[in-house]
């Protein structure tokens, strides 16, 4: 029942949009009707979505989505994840945020009806071409043709409370890029001469970054404690595709700043519009055409792929076209000196771009090999730190004083203190280092990370008279985001570079000592949890004869799928993570890893700087 | 200015004391070159995790092999020729810089470098 009426839902939003599009040239539709229906058309679309949540969760075996992802043993919360964790689902999510972002969109104000009619228009286009697609090549509303009374199970793997909510939270930012595409494209179709449009994309160009940030960090934190490799980053080939739009928006966010300054590059600006959205659609494409082997490829299957490369193509030169027939005159002034503001965001820009390009190259490259020379190769990790790096390095340096630089002048206020700073950070740094553990990389980390830190905060203190109020808060926003960065570099040059690992041959009862901890494997427990079967290994971990935590880490069996997960046990500290590994049993002793990941936790409250100072850039004008 | 004097000339010397120091820590003993090598490693039969951080059958053989080749006196280069001879370029992590990687090894610096060109140009103009 529920599936009908989603597939009801979904095919009469698909014709309220095509009755929309087609409306232009016939009857010219006032702009309160085009809201509403552009709202109605939401609704339905997220009826349809729910509409198969509820087949989800009363596991409704006849629809065959359902059957075929889905399993009446299952928790809750795992029921309603399921909703997207197979490919079908998860493009009826994107399409349902796509009009969630125009239901929100048909409320804004400051904008010219003319302007805003155009630009959900583009919007309905959009979703024309993502239902479409959903109805005929990917329909989760399609009926079982054998009855039966039991699913056939989610993937384990993606079992996980980290997990459940990954994928809504990164599809808010990848399909939030829509509206700025919109907005661009009607901008360019409507030669648009006003500059308040841009204001507007600023907000929403950083409402989907914050989100696509959030998504990202979600599924590297599900990595470092799901996959069970120590690590949280990987340069996996679906990793880097959405780091692509995170870092051109990133790039859009910063280049939008301008319009304080008055000196626009509105060409420029349009350009990283299209690209975001093109990277995002892009990245759908290589994620669920299956050409990448991943845990997030569900279903591989040709048609649907060569379906997403054909909408891909559309979509993408479409906007390009109409960038390059209807391109503004770039009429304002830039105004560059050696190291101004405008200069700075330019630079910025200009690394972000290429480090984009790089990474864009780097994930397909095996792909182009292969079809030119049927040869496979390999590119990873040592590739992209050994370009992405160096290339990001002349930002970092300058990100720290960036906002305190001035529009017009190249005079930096108080320039001194910056100076002496830098010496001082880089001179304890190396002097400390010297005495430790030397290594290049982690030396042009914590130089890097500190200095955009104290520098930052340097550039508070100088340049503002402090307040402890939300408008103070408001203004020094940039700083704050600035300084989440700086924590999330120390973090993340700590956690690589000073990972310390031990490997252990173990029995019941046995001791161990890592630095001044001792650590004695208790007992083994093995219990039946709802859908799968637990071994757990306990550890004790003693400081001083004082015990500190207890670690359970160990592995999980899913009878349904025949699969066996790891699952890392991991010591959460300000200052370093006690991660453990339960590898395999070999004569009564068992194999464990154990990694000291310093600092970790600094990546993830350096992300969370980021996400609130996101927010609160988006209600900044 | 003396102040802009101390500060370039303490600059220039963070950097030779930054190179210098770094090449007296050069000394690696075996287990830091498999390390370092293993690193850069595909496991043939896991997904996109490197032979030092796997545990499966094969990475476990090819650390041993690695090592094995070191304790020979075999060198880092030599070692990754036998590696790709055997199983292909695919188990190598970072590309060869050959023919065919040309393009992926240029392209980042390159680009940067024209642009980098124009912008200089393009601001000296005004």
């Amino acid at each position: 029942m529920s599936s009908l009426i989603g597939f009801l839902a979904l095919f009469i939003s698909l014709v309220l949009n095509l009755f929309l599009l087609s409306s232009i040239p016939l009857i010219n539709l006032s702009i309160v009707r085009f809201n509403f229906l552009i709202r109605i058309s939401a609704i339905l679309t997220l009826t349809s979505f729910f509409s198969l949540m509820v087949a989800y969760v009363t596991s409704d075996f006849n629809n065959f989505n359902v059957f075929q992802n889905s399993h009446s043993q299952k928790p809750m919360i795992y029921k309603i994840s399921g909703t997207w964790g197979n490919h079908e689902g998860s493009m009826l999510l994107w399409i349902s945020i796509l009009s969630i972002y125009a239901f929100f969109f048909s409320f804004s104000k400051k904008i010219d009806d003319k302007l805003k009619k155009q630009t959900l228009l583009i919007q309905t286009s959009l979703h024309i071409l993502f239902s479409l697609f959903i109805i005929l090549t990917s329909n989760p509303f399609l009926i079982n043709s054998v009855i039966v009374d039991e699913g056939l199970g989610l993937n384990p793997i993606l079992q996980d409370p980290g997990l459940a909510i990954h994928p809504p939270v990164l599809y808010a930012g990848y399909v939030g890029y829509s509206i700025i595409f919109s907005l661009a494209i009607a901008g360019l179709l409507q030669k648009e001469k006003n500059n308040e449009w841009l204001y507007l994309a600023k907000k929403w160009s950083l409402i989907s970054w914050t989100f696509l940030t959030g998504g990202i960090a979600l599924g590297s934190y599900w990595a470092y404690y799901e996959l069970g490799w120590g690590g949280w980053w990987f340069w996996d080939p679906v990793e880097n595709i959405s780091l692509m739009p995170w870092i051109a928006g990133l790039a859009l966010v910063h280049s939008l700043l301008m319009i304080k300054g008055e000196q626009i590059l509105k060409k420029w600006i349009i350009f990283l519009s299209i690209l975001c959205f093109s990277l995002s659609i892009f990245g759908t494409f290589l994620v669920r055409s299956g050409i990448l082997t991943s845990v997030h490829s569900f279903a591989a299957d040709a048609s649907r792929g060569l379906f997403i490369l054909l909408i891909f193509f559309l979509i993408t030169g479409f906007g390009f076209l109409i960038f390059l027939l209807k391109s503004p005159d770039n009429s304002g002034k830039i105004n560059l000196l050696f190291i101004n503001k405008v200069s700075a965001l330019v630079i910025n820009n200009v690394l972000m771009i290429v480090t984009t390009l790089t990474i864009l190259l780097g994930t397909i490259y095996p792909i182009i090999v292969e079809v030119i020379t049927n040869e496979r190769i390999s590119v990873g990790g040592p590739y992209f730190n050994s370009t992405v790096i160096p290339i990001m390095i002349p930002g970092f340096l300058l990100m720290s004083i960036a906002p305190v630089l001035s529009w017009q002048t190249n005079k930096i206020k108080n320039y001194r203190y910056y100076v002496i700073g830098f010496i001082l950070i880089s001179l304890l740094v190396l002097f400390y280092s010297y005495f430790t553990i030397f290594n290049p990389w982690g030396i042009l980390g914590l130089i890097l990370g500190f200095w955009i830190i104290i520098a930052s905060f340097l550039a508070i203190i100088l340049s503002y008279k402090l307040k402890l109020n939300f408008n103070f808060f408001k203004k020094i926003n940039s700083h704050i985001a600035h300084i989440g960065v700086g924590i999330a570099i120390i973090g993340i040059t700590c956690s690589s570079v000073f990972k310390n690992e031990y490997q252990y041959n173990l029995k019941q009862g046995d001791e161990f000592k890592i630095k001044n901890n001792k650590i004695i494997f208790e007992n083994v427990e093995t219990s039946n949890e709802k859908n799968y079967q637990a071994l757990r290994i306990n550890f004790v971990i003693t400081d001083k004869d004082r015990v500190l935590s207890t670690i359970k880490a160990g592995k999980n069996y899913y009878p349904t799928s025949k699969i066996i997960t790891t699952e890392a046990g991991i010591l959460h500290q300000w200052f370093r993570d006690v991660y453990f590994i339960v590898g395999e049993q070999k004569n009564n002793e068992w194999f464990i890893k154990v990694y000291i990941n310093p600092f970790v936790s600094f990546i993830w409250l350096g992300v969370i700087i980021m996400i609130y100072s996101g927010f609160i850039g988006a209600t900044k004008r | 200015m003396k102040f802009n004097h101390a500060c370039k000339l303490i600059l220039k010397n963070l950097f030779l004391i930054f190179i210098l120091t770094s090449g007296v820590h050069g000394n690696e003993n075996v287990n830091d070159k498999v390390k370092k090598l293993t690193l850069e490693l595909r496991c043939m039969t896991c997904q996109n995790q490197s032979i030092y951080d796997s545990d499966a059958d094969f990475s476990i053989d090819i650390k041993k092999l690695v090592k094995q080749k070191f304790h020979e006196g075999k060198t880092e280069s030599e070692i990754k020729k036998f590696l790709v001879e055997r199983y292909g370029e695919y188990i190598l992590f970072r590309p060869l810089i050959n023919f065919k990687n040309l393009f992926l090894w240029l392209f980042p610096f390159t680009i940067l470098a024209i642009v980098t060109v124009f912008l200089i140009f393009s601001a000296r103009k005004k």
